[in-house]
């Protein structure tokens, strides 16, 4: 991993075949809103040809999602510049009120309080704090919704789960969960508290994302996550002892399982998160684990790994954007006729979900946990 | 208010505002294409919708005489895209509307800006697709690859652009719409078509297409050998031609490739290897592709082969065909910059030629490796250096020079599909006598009065292009 901006800049050799993998250039055709317009520009910046506050623009419009990464023939670790880039941009032209809002929503107790009383305010929006207009606010899953638990009793050995701010929070059902998988391939998952900082890394505060990754305690236990912008970040902070829980679950045999469910009768339509597919190259595991459910059939979902315009917190920063792609995205869910899509990030599944609400979907929006739980202990509708 | 702030407001009068860039950033990201060492920012850029939009912006420029040029997805490896004299770039990538595809006259409409694979993507359920494909062609546009009358891999069995073009709307220099061509292929009178289609943006903007669209083999089989020199790939590669057998593809990668591909992602291949083919042959039926493989085998054992891999199913043809997609990228993890040089030799001087290079190379001391459609002697060094230095930027463009002069004494081109762009206008001379100059340049006036279209590309004819040579050519970062 290269910390110096110049050594990723450089690998860039301008061939575009990154272009048509965007999804900000896609839908503006701008060469500034592209990657190798932004590699370009943050060079520019870097090397002092142009200022930061130029090439502002450009940076703020980028998903983040490393989509180009994939496309790229000649590695140039895009996610790890951008990092660079945003923190070089922090420090030309501080930005207070993004730290502020960054720290209350990295909180889990602030994090619930506020999705409850959004829950309250008609239509589930809340102001948007770092930018025009009103946004959705994710409406907290009950906690202790399984029927109790009846399978093996965890004997393999123990990981840490990491709890986050989201997860455990507002995805309580889900993550039980994924608890409850763990347990099903012989591990015991302790919770691991504390924000893993991905939101700071990706935003322009990388030292302090740094700090947060390192303060984590698993107490020498491996990390999981069921988070893809988490595990995402945490793999590249903290190294491979890092695992998200498709690959866990996976290596553990539990496709072998769920192929003695009770059979399932569910359309499913896979949505990559873009920190999975394109930050840790998960496609295949969860789409394993998924179709191993007897019953189950996965259809195919067009441009399944596109971003869906949530990415972190670009929702709150750019939302014209962030809604076009969530439109788009929609527009293809809805062409699969699935009964449910799932996907494997919180920040997709609540704004999944908002499109749902908001086009009055009979789709259902799960988290892979979710589904192949209800494996398990029966689906409830 | 700068120059181009003043063009960009100016602009609204024409285009809505939010399709107009103008900023310092946009004018920095829009001044290269994918050839480096030659840059220009244009005053602004605009992406029109319609080919009315395009029209209006044309006459707009003649009436303020100011310069413009077309920009596809800008993979141009010569400069075509690049505002050399400022002005107004007109970017297709608004253009991206595919109409109709017509499957029972196997053809399709599009708008110019469309990515070459999405033509085909959108033609694959009827068993058809559109036949020429750059290495670039995930992105590479429908416009650019009309500009560039560009060729690909299969080229070899399905020709260049050229004749899977039947028709364009063409917005002539004056901002004048016409259509050129006939969808039945056939038109009356002189074959403008034809001019078009590798003007490289000169002689107007491609708003609209017809393309010819053909039918996608059923089976494909697909070799990869491996060769101790050159020589014997060489001479292999002629042997399979005057078999009779007609491969869609020929490639070969020389051992800088190899080297490169080992270095990024670890490919191997067995020692000694010089060279690289891959072959691969397609159609209907199966026991004839199989036929043929086997003499491509046995005249590849014949010809001293040190290894053959054969793909046994859809995956490893892709593993064998990445030996040719990445080889590029990959040299991108070797050295800041590359510049992807191309020219056409008789097939049978591929050896010497290449051993030219790589004594050329070595005397600039620069880094290079090769390409080939071997099939048609389409050659493609690739040189990698650091363009923040001057003297290896110089060295680039004289290696190049030296290369291609060599090319045309071989009896070859100086270009086989890149174009002449920026890069090789003062090359033509080399190969063209003052008449057959003079012909192209009345070509060009006829159509491109005051040269405001794409200035200084091809034939560079006025001061302002002098002057840009002098300061933008080989600049370095
Ligand atoms: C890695 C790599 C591999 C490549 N492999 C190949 C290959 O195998 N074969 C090959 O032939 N080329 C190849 N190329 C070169 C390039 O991709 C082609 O020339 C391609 O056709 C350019 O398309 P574009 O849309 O990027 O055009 P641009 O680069 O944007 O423009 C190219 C030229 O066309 C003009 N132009 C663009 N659109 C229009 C329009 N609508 N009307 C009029 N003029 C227009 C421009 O003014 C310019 O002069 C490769 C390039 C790269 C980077
Ligand atoms: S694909 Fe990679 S090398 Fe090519 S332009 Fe994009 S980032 Fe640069
Ligand atoms: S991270 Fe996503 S939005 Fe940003 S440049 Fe790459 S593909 Fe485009």
């Amino acid at each position: 991993m290269s910390s110096d901006l110049i050594d990723i800049s450089t690998r860039c050799i301008r061939c575009g075949f990154c272009l048509e993998a965007c999804p900000t250039f896609t839908e503006t055709g701008l060469e500034t809103h592209s990657p190798r317009g932004r590699i370009y520009l943050a060079r520019s910046a870097d090397e002092g040809q142009a200022s930061w506050t130029t090439v502002r623009k450009s940076i703020d419009s980028c998903l983040g999602c490393r989509a180009c990464e994939t496309a790229c023939p000649s590695g140039v670790e895009y996610g790890r510049l951008l990092e660079l880039a945003r923190s070089r941009l922090e420090r030309a032209e501080p930005d207070r009120h993004l730290a502020r809002v960054l720290d209350w929503m990295t909180r889990p107790s602030l994090l619930r309080l506020s999705a409850a009383l959004g829950g309250l305010l008609p239509g589930g929006e809340a102001p948007n704090p770092l930018g025009p207009g009103r946004t959705p606010v994710p409406r907290p899953q009950p906690r202790g919704d399984w029927p109790p638990y009846e399978g093996p009793v965890p004997k393999r050995g123990e990981v840490a789960l990491l709890a986050g701010c989201a997860m455990d929070c507002l995805f309580a059902r889900t993550h039980e969960a994924s608890v409850r998988l763990l347990a099903r391939v012989g591990l015991l998952a302790r919770p691991l508290h504390g924000c893993c900082g991905a939101l700071h890394a990706h935003n322009g505060f990388l030292d302090e994302g740094v700090r947060r990754a390192e303060a984590l305690d698993p107490r020498g236990l491996p990390i999981v996550t069921d988070s893809a912008g988490c595990g995402g970040w945490l793999k590249e902070a903290r190294g491979s002892k890092v695992k998200d829980l498709s690959e866990v679950l996976l290596d553990g045999g539990l496709d072998s399982d769920l192929g003695r469910c009770e059979p399932l009768r569910l359309r499913v339509a896979y949505h990559d998160a873009c920190h999975l597919a394109h930050g840790q190259g998960i496609r295949a595991q969860p789409r394993a684990l998924l179709a191993a459910i007897p019953g189950v059939e996965l259809v195919p979902l067009a441009e399944s790994d596109t971003c869906c315009g949530s990415a972190g917190i670009y929702n709150l920063r750019e939302p014209e954007m962030a809604n076009l792609l969530l439109d788009r995205k929609w527009r293809h869910i809805e062409a699969t006729h699935a009964d449910v899509v799932a996907a494997g990030n919180p920040g997709c599944l609540a704004w999944l979900q908002a499109a749902a609400q908001r086009s009055g979907s009979r789709i259902r929006v799960m988290h892979t946990s979710e589904i192949l739980e209800a494996a398990f202990s029966g689906w409830s509708s | 208010m700068t120059a181009s702030g003043q063009i960009g407001r100016e602009l609204e009068a024409v285009l809505p505002k939010e399709r107009i860039v103008a900023d310092t950033a946009a004018r920095r990201a829009y001044d290269s294409d994918a050839y480096p060492i030659d840059r220009h920012p244009p005053d602004a850029v605009v992406l029109p919708e319609t080919t009315e939009e395009v029209s209006r912006l044309v006459r707009w420029c003649v009436e303020q005489s100011i310069p413009y040029t077309p920009r596809g997805a800008g993979t141009g490896l010569s400069g075509g895209a690049m505002a050399a004299r400022g002005g107004i770039v007109i970017s297709t990538k608004r253009l991206t509307r595919i109409f109709e595809v017509d499957a029972a006259n196997r053809m399709m409409h599009a708008q110019s800006g469309v990515p070459n694979l999405r033509l085909s993507q959108a033609a694959a359920p009827f068993g058809l697709h559109f036949a020429p494909d750059p290495s670039s062609q995930s992105v590479c546009t429908l416009g650019g690859n009309i500009a560039e009358n560009s060729g690909g891999p299969h080229t070899l069995k399905y020709g260049v652009t050229y004749p899977h073009i039947l028709q364009v709307v063409l917005v002539d220099p004056s901002g004048e719409v016409w259509t050129i061509g006939s969808r039945s292929g056939r038109a009356p009178g002189p074959d403008f078509l034809s001019l078009i289609v590798g003007g490289e943006g000169t002689l107007g903007i491609v708003t609209e297409a017809w393309v010819r669209l053909t039918p996608t083999p059923q089976c494909v089989e697909t070799a990869l050998v491996a060769f101790p020199s050159v020589r014997q790939a060489t001479e292999c590669v002629s042997a399979i031609v005057s078999s009779g057998v007609i491969p869609a593809a020929l490639e070969m990668m020389d051992k800088g490739i190899i080297g490169a591909l080992r270095a990024a992602f670890g490919l191997q291949y067995p020692d000694g290897s010089e060279a690289l083919l891959l072959v691969e042959c397609d159609g209907n039926d199966p026991e004839r592709i199989a036929d043929e493989l086997a003499t491509v085998e046995s005249i590849s054992q014949a010809n001293g082969a040190l290894e053959l891999r054969r793909a046994q199913s859809e995956a490893e043809r892709k593993d064998l065909w990445k030996a040719r997609k990445k080889g590029i990228g990959a040299m991108g993890r070797l050295a800041p910059s590359i510049v992807t040089h191309d020219g056409v030799i008789p097939r049978s001087r591929l050896p010497e030629m290449l051993d030219f290079v790589y004594q050329v190379a070595a005397e600039h001391d620069i880094g290079v490796a090769n390409l080939f459609h071997a099939g048609d002697g389409n050659l493609h060094p690739c040189m990698y250096f650091d363009d923040r230095d001057p003297l290896q930027v110089e060295a680039v463009i004289a290696a190049g020079e030296a290369i291609i002069a060599r090319c045309v004494e071989l009896g070859g081109s100086v270009s086989g599909e890149h174009g002449i762009g920026v890069e090789k206008s003062t090359l033509l001379e080399s190969m063209f006598g003052p008449d057959d100059m003079r012909l192209q340049r009345i070509a060009r006036e006829i159509f491109n009065e005051g040269d405001l279209c794409n200035p200084c590309k091809v034939i560079p004819n006025q001061k302002g292009c002098v002057e840009h040579r002098r300061r933008s050519r080989g600049v370095a970062w």
